[in-house]
């Protein structure tokens, strides 16, 4: 059995919605993925809506639980065995939720001991939370996959549930923050709610002025998770919008294109 | 735009897969007049005096579109009989062979006339199967008859499993081992104790040397005599420069590539001829073609396209021989599989990368071509071979050919030290048959003598050494499995039936070892062996090869002993959700009754998930297994394992009871060394850490694993990158060996349904290809049956 010396925040508690291993799509190379429960958004078109609560939560058909507690160590003890692949394929420790800054300080446990490990780190997150706490997470992420959803405050409100200016003002606070890691935005393309022009004028606009910035990518809306809002009794609300074709994916690029330079 | 060279190709294919598989009992005629004709003499005369015949008196073809030539049999397509092995095993078949479900061969009419009245009646008692079932210990003879272990495959067909030197045929030509061979029978004198015995062997030698040479002369005859007939003028051309090759090799030592390429072939059958085995391996012809390649490109003699034409006609030719198996050794393996591997990349004597232009060719052969064989692979040196070869090799993976299967070039270095290479030689080795390992010119090994059910292991240990589905005792008693008061007791019972089973299969591989010293002489494989020519000994004997091992057995049922251990410890010990009681009379029942334990037997640890509360015994179970081999000693060394399966799974698997792993009586064992069927939920990476924790190295007959993949997965760049590294970690886990099936499970049973339209569609078996629809239908369902990755992600908890 291999020994890990102790660290702080080893014993700290998570609450754990799932976790993936080789995964392709959460950064570079084969990533696990932890997903941490809990998050302050309810955006509508939301495909993991059991990833909301923060407390474990019973399917109403009775077969399924969603969350589990685990320590620190106990998650890093998974993302440790895929270390091997992380070598060559140049993946690591992705933290996804939920929000990972709901859980801020075990998300800072599991990202700082990763990194003395040698293990690559990566977030998926919206940025709803303090500067205060994304001055003390990121110096441990390598990469930041940040989700700005809609530019418009009040569109953001209505169909996220909160406010988007703690999410602005803490991407623009990357500017001044002492950290090497790289930034990435990621809008998700819902037809008739942010892919109009003057919209996605906007989130370029915005994002050219983020010294840190990769690229901005954005993603087709699917409408996921159907299924889990029936087991868990809720009700998908957002009306029946198609899934962007390739074309218009395209179009909606070729205009953020104008301000940013890498969007994919 | 597809390349003209293509067209001769595809005419070629055609022509293959319209080819019915024929039963060939002509060779064993001639062999049985060669024996009677010198009654009285040395076996290996004998021996020689039939494949003299054989040579002469055979039925020859050239087929069109054809550039390298010869065959194995009357027709294109055929097994052979090797009546001085296994006379009797078609005896009882001549009836059914042509329709039997697994691996039928047409025996016409009179083909069973020429069996029955010219073949038969001599070699009863006298060929090596039945001698070895007169003889066999009892012991054995129960452990087989309750299907603990499978052991009668040698005694069924012979040697195989071995790489001739093939730089010294290319280099000195047959005349030219045969002038050393004359050389040294000169030298000896009668009057010296050992010298007459070498005479024997000196003038099989020459015997068959010449009648190798003669049959090729009879090919150069054959394509003048069509090129006379012949009215089309660029066919014409290509017969006379088919008789001009064949009157120079394999006699004389190749000139260019192409006559480089039809002397391997011809040496090729020559060696299959003489005995009908799997697995005379072409090993690294990337390295032994690339002289000439090289020489005929500067001469400008030789384009890409003349040299890729020729490998895929050579591809070709090797698909065309097919391995005769009785009916039950074909359940073992099915889908004729001749396993004749090849390989490219790896290192040179100096370490440094060993790839050039032909390794890529020789993907792009079995890209052209889309057949089973031969049995293509990688041996991929992580620190030296280039990302472009691999990436080569995962393209035709993702084109569904199932090849080349990968191999970790590393651990294959490590088990050729294993079987006592030193590193001056070991980094010349190549992939064998399915999975094995050799070294062309200086090993001689039986590498698959006996299978051991490991499911019966378990059951033995938890049935007091008796079969669950016989009833008889065939182990030794170990006690009632209620009074083992800890896991240890229990664990250590397995192990009991595991020692027990080892001495039963080494004193049988002792009694084949006997046999083949005795009743199988090989003086045309022999021929490649230069260390057989410098002692004066046939191959058959201890010290005539440069090295030799003991038997390699195979084990077969990784995750089923696995999975069976950790539900018991799991279970009844840790959990204790089960009494022993209860979890024995629910195994006897087949769980009819008892589903509310099946159900907890499937919810254990399973193997595959990269947990340690399955994995925790990998390690120490196969330890055993092979430490136990290495106690046993032999007359050619030490015995060793291997985990090649082959498709022995599923019938082995009819043998076993139901096992704690939740496995219902009867069903197939596991394949390879990969998870049980939809057990291994984790994905790619979870099941190759728990891969990982088999000992490979210390198995050095090879460990095959298993994968299934989605199409989907790797499509595009990005697929192929992810395949990439998923192939450079498994390197670096010292996971010997992957190949993966890369179709969907549709097409699988479309292809069941419609086998008409799916003639040529490839299936990884197990360390070899078939085409699918050529195997029996348990078989088919068996690997429609594995798990198949269908997308990358896996996941691990909190699900």
């Amino acid at each position: 059995m291999a020994y890990i010396p102790d660290y702080e925040g080893k014993n700290l508690t998570c609450m754990v919605l799932r976790i993936e291993r080789s995964s392709i799509h959460d950064g570079e190379g084969f990533r696990t993925v932890v997903f941490l429960k809990g998050c302050p958004l309810r955006c509508q078109w939301c495909s993991t809506p059991e990833s909301q609560s923060p407390q474990i939560e019973a399917a109403q058909t009775g077969d399924t639980t969603y969350g589990v507690s685990m320590t620190v160590e106990q998650i890093l003890k998974e993302v440790r065995k895929d270390i091997p692949f992380y070598f060559h394929s140049g993946g690591g420790m992705t933290l996804s939720g939920g929000e990972i800054f709901s859980q801020p300080e075990a998300a800072k446990a599991l990202l700082r001991e990763a990194r003395a490990e040698g293990i690559r780190t990566a977030i998926e997150t919206s940025f709803f939370t303090t500067a205060h706490a994304v001055e003390r997470v990121l110096p441990y992420v390598e990469t930041a996959f940040v989700d700005l959803k809609l530019f418009d405050a009040e569109r953001h409100k209505a169909y996220c549930g909160v406010d988007n200016g703690t999410i602005l003002y803490n991407l623009l606070y990357t500017n001044q923050m002492d950290w090497n890691g790289r930034l990435i935005v990621r809008t998700p393309l819902i037809p008739g709610i942010n892919d109009m022009p003057e919209e996605l004028e906007a989130i370029g606009r915005f994002c050219a002025q983020l010294k840190k910035l990769q690229y901005v990518q954005l993603l087709p809306y699917h409408r996921l998770g159907t299924e889990t809002y029936r087991k868990l009794g809720r009700t998908y609300q957002l009306p029946e919008v198609p899934t962007p074709s390739a074309e218009h994916m395209e179009k909606c690029r070729a205009i953020v294109r104008k301000w940013v330079a890498d969007v994919r | 735009m597809a390349k003209a060279y293509l067209d001769r190709i595809e005419a070629l294919r055609q022509q293959y897969l319209a080819t019915r598989v024929d039963m060939d009992v002509y060779n064993a005629k001639y062999v049985t007049e060669g024996f009677k004709d010198t009654e009285g003499q040395p076996w290996i005369i004998q021996k020689a005096t039939g494949y003299k015949y054989e040579c002469e008196r055979k039925q020859i073809y050239i087929q069109d579109h054809e550039l390298l030539v010869g065959g194995v049999g009357f027709k294109p397509r055929c097994g052979i009989l090797n009546p001085d092995s296994a006379s009797g095993v078609i005896e009882k078949e001549v009836d059914t062979i042509s329709t039997r479900p697994f691996d039928p061969f047409y025996l016409s009419e009179e083909g069973k006339k020429v069996y029955l009245e010219d073949v038969k009646d001599y070699w009863k008692n006298k060929c090596v199967l039945d001698r070895w079932n007169l003889m066999l210990p009892e012991d054995v003879k129960k452990l087989r008859a309750n299907g603990a272990i499978f052991i009668d495959r040698k005694a069924v067909r012979g040697y195989g499993e071995t790489t001739v030197d093939w730089r010294l045929l290319l280099a000195k030509g047959i005349g030219g081992i045969k002038a050393e061979a004359e050389e040294a029978l000169a030298k000896l004198d009668d009057a010296v104790p050992g010298d007459l015995e070498k005479s024997f062997f000196y003038r099989s030698e020459i015997m068959v040397a010449d009648a190798i040479i003669h049959l090729s002369h009879r090919h150069a005859d054959l394509a003048e005599k069509m090129a006379g007939e012949c009215k089309d003028e660029k066919r014409r051309a290509e017969l006379l420069k088919i008789a001009e090759v064949c009157r120079w090799v394999p006699e004389h030592p190749a000139r260019n590539f192409y006559e480089a390429c039809q002397s391997i072939l011809s040496y090729e059958y020559a060696c299959y001829m003489e005995q009908n085995a799997s697995s005379y391996n072409l090993g690294r012809l990337d390295q032994y073609l690339y002289p000439f390649y090289k020489a005929d490109k500067e001469a400008g003699i030789l384009t890409d396209d003349d040299a890729q034409e020729l490998l895929d006609c050579l591809w070709i030719k090797i698909a065309e021989m097919s391995l005769f198996q009785d009916e039950v050794t074909a359940q073992y393996a099915a889908g004729y599989c001749i396993t004749v591997q090849t390989s490219c990349g790896g290192i040179d004597q100096y370490g440094n990368d060993a790839t050039n232009e032909l390794s890529y060719m020789m993907i792009q052969a079995t890209m052209d071509v889309k057949f089973k064989e031969p049995n293509l692979s990688v041996t991929y040196s992580i620190a030296k071979n280039p990302d472009s070869l691999l990436h080569k090799a995962v393209e035709a993976i993702g084109m569904g050919l199932t090849m080349p299967a990968i191999y970790a070039n590393d651990v294959g270095i490590r088990m050729m030290l294993n079987k006592g290479v030193p590193l001056s030689e070991a980094w010349d080795w190549n992939p064998c048959g399915c999975v094995e390992t050799n070294l062309s010119g200086r090993l001689k090994e039986y590498t698959d003598i006996a299978d051991i059910n490991m499911g019966a292991m378990v059951e033995l240990a938890l049935n007091d050494g008796k079969s669950r589905i016989t009833g008889e005792q065939v182990s030794v008693h170990t006690g009632d499995p209620r009074n083992f008061k800890t896991f240890e007791e229990f664990f250590n019972a397995v192990k009991t039936h595991i020692n027990y089973v080892v001495d039963a299969i080494t004193s049988g591989d002792q009694l084949l070892d006997y046999l083949s010293m005795n009743y199988r002489p090989v003086p045309a494989l022999s021929l490649g062996f230069p260390h057989c020519m410098e002692v004066g000994k046939d191959y058959s004997q201890p010290g005539a090869a440069k090295y030799t091992v003991g038997g390699g057995v195979i084990t077969v049922g990784q995750a089923d002993i696995v999975n069976s251990i950790a539900a018991v410890k799991y279970l009844v010990y840790d959990e204790k959700k089960l009494t022993m009681d209860r979890l024995i009379k629910a195994l006897d029942a087949n769980f009819e009754g008892y589903e509310d334990v099946q159900a907890m037997c499937l919810a254990a640890p399973k193997y595959g998930n990269d947990d340690e509360r399955a994995d925790f015994c990998v390690g120490e179970i196969f330890t055993h297994v092979v430490d136990q081999f290495e106690t046993y000693d032999t007359k050619f060394g030490k015995m060793t394992c291997g985990m090649l399966p082959v498709s022995g799974n599923t019938p082995i698997g009819q043998w076993v009871g139901a096992l704690p792993s939740g496995r219902n009586a009867g069903t197939p064992l596991t394949d390879g060394i990969g998870a049980t069927g939809g057990t291994d939920v984790n994905g790619p990476t979870a099941l190759l850490k728990s891969v990982s924790c088999i000992p490979h190295a210390r198995y050095t007959q090879g460990t095959q694993l298993n994968m299934k993949f989605e199409p989907e997965m790797l499509k595009g760049e990005d697929g192929i990158a992810h395949a990439m590294n998923l192939i450079k970690t498994m390197s670096t886990l010292d996971v010997y060996h992957a190949q993966v099936n890369c179709v969907d499970r549709n097409t699988l049973l479309d292809a069941q349904a419609h086998p008409d339209k799916h003639r040529d569609l490839l299936i990884r078996v197990a360390g070899y290809t078939a085409f699918f629809v050529e195997l029996g239908k348990e078989t088919q369902d068996e690997i429609i049956g594995r798990t198949e990755i269908n997308a990358w992600v896996g996941g691990c908890c909190g699900r």
